[in-house]
């Protein structure tokens, strides 16, 4: 089984796992789950397409509270 | 006032001159109670990974519908972190509106003007909207202002400080030069200080540690909308010019003179 790594941590991939699933495994549903994947920022109309690949360091980040 | 003292910050129009921070609120319903007596239309939030052992709520859906989030970059230490995060917040459907922070010392917090600019200059052409934090400079606000910025925020005091408008006449210089609004932005600490910076002819301030520290921050957000207003109110009423004692009352006709 391939896995990546999502913030640091290792996650196991299930076959043609998308950004929008990967958000759901993570029970991330909430409007604004900001993905990078290997460095680049994803746009979110293509969580639904981008297919994450073995070894892709993923960052999912949202905005908290700040000045 | 009404709508012709609207304020305009890059071709979108508010009608308050009050921006708010999110941080530092016990509680998410503290903090939408504050945002809410605020009147402020422009909200800013942070943007931080997501941590999958301590899971808080979503901040955005406790607030209200029709504010325009301003996410910073806070946390950059690089030019090139605040572009990662500006960009990481845009493609995940964040407004394409920064609040451009490049700070490398995270003792005073100030920023660094030359990470500023450059990282200014690559999020301006790529289409955002960048409000800039910076030194009350003027020449700083001049580069930032060619290279398209669409306001400039001079701190007043250091960030989280609350000394007031400690910065004053570097940042009155800053207003009469500017082309761009001036928001004064980190530092205030009382309501009298945000209406002692509109008074001086700043565009807007933008306030967060006065009143999520408040006892009451609630009542304090309220306090500062009042102050802002009356501020700007004053501002546009001209105050006078510092002169001698010189009595309010007629000089003639004083009982007991004759």
């Amino acid at each position: 089984m391939s896995s990546c790594t999502v913030n640091g941590r290792l996650h196991e991939l299930e076959e043609h796992e998308t950004v929008a699933r990967l958000l759901e495994r993570l029970g991330l549903n909430a409007p604004y789950a900001l993905v990078e994947r290997n460095g680049e920022p994803v746009e979110r109309a293509s969580y639904p397409h981008v297919a994450l690949e073995s070894d892709d360091r993923i960052l999912v980040a949202r905005p908290v509270a700040g000045g | 006032m009404g709508d012709v003292d609207s304020l305009v910050i890059g071709g979108r129009r508010f009608a308050s001159r009050l921006i708010v921070g999110t941080g530092k609120y016990e509680s998410f319903p503290m903090m939408a109670g504050a945002v809410t007596a605020s009147g402020a239309e422009l909200v800013t939030v942070a943007v931080r990974l997501v941590d999958f052992d301590d899971r808080d709520g979503d901040l955005t859906s406790f607030l209200p519908a029709e504010v325009l989030l301003l996410p910073n970059t806070a946390g950059a230490r690089t030019a090139d972190d605040a572009v990662r995060v500006a960009r990481l917040a845009r493609a995940g459907g964040l407004p394409d509106w920064v609040k451009l922070e490049v700070i490398p010392d995270g003792r005073n917090l100030l920023p660094d003007p030359i990470g500023t600019l450059e990282a200014a200059e690559v999020l301006v052409g790529e289409g955002f909207t960048v409000l800039p934090y910076m030194f009350p400079d003027p020449l700083l606000a001049r580069r930032l202002e060619e290279v398209g910025c669409a306001t400039v925020m001079p701190l007043a005091a250091p960030i989280g400080s609350g000394r007031g408008l400690k910065l004053r006449e570097s940042i009155a210089i800053m207003i009469e030069e500017a082309r761009v609004p001036v928001i004064v932005d980190a530092g205030l600490g009382a309501p009298s200080d945000a209406a002692a910076a509109m008074e001086l002819g700043a565009d807007a301030v933008l306030v967060n540690t006065a009143i999520a520290r408040a006892a009451d921050p609630p009542s304090m957000a309220a306090a500062f909308r009042l102050a802002v207003d009356a501020g700007r109110r004053g501002y546009l009423a001209e105050v006078m010019e510092q002169q001698s004692a010189e009595p309010s009352s007629p000089l003639a006709g004083i009982v007991g003179a004759s």
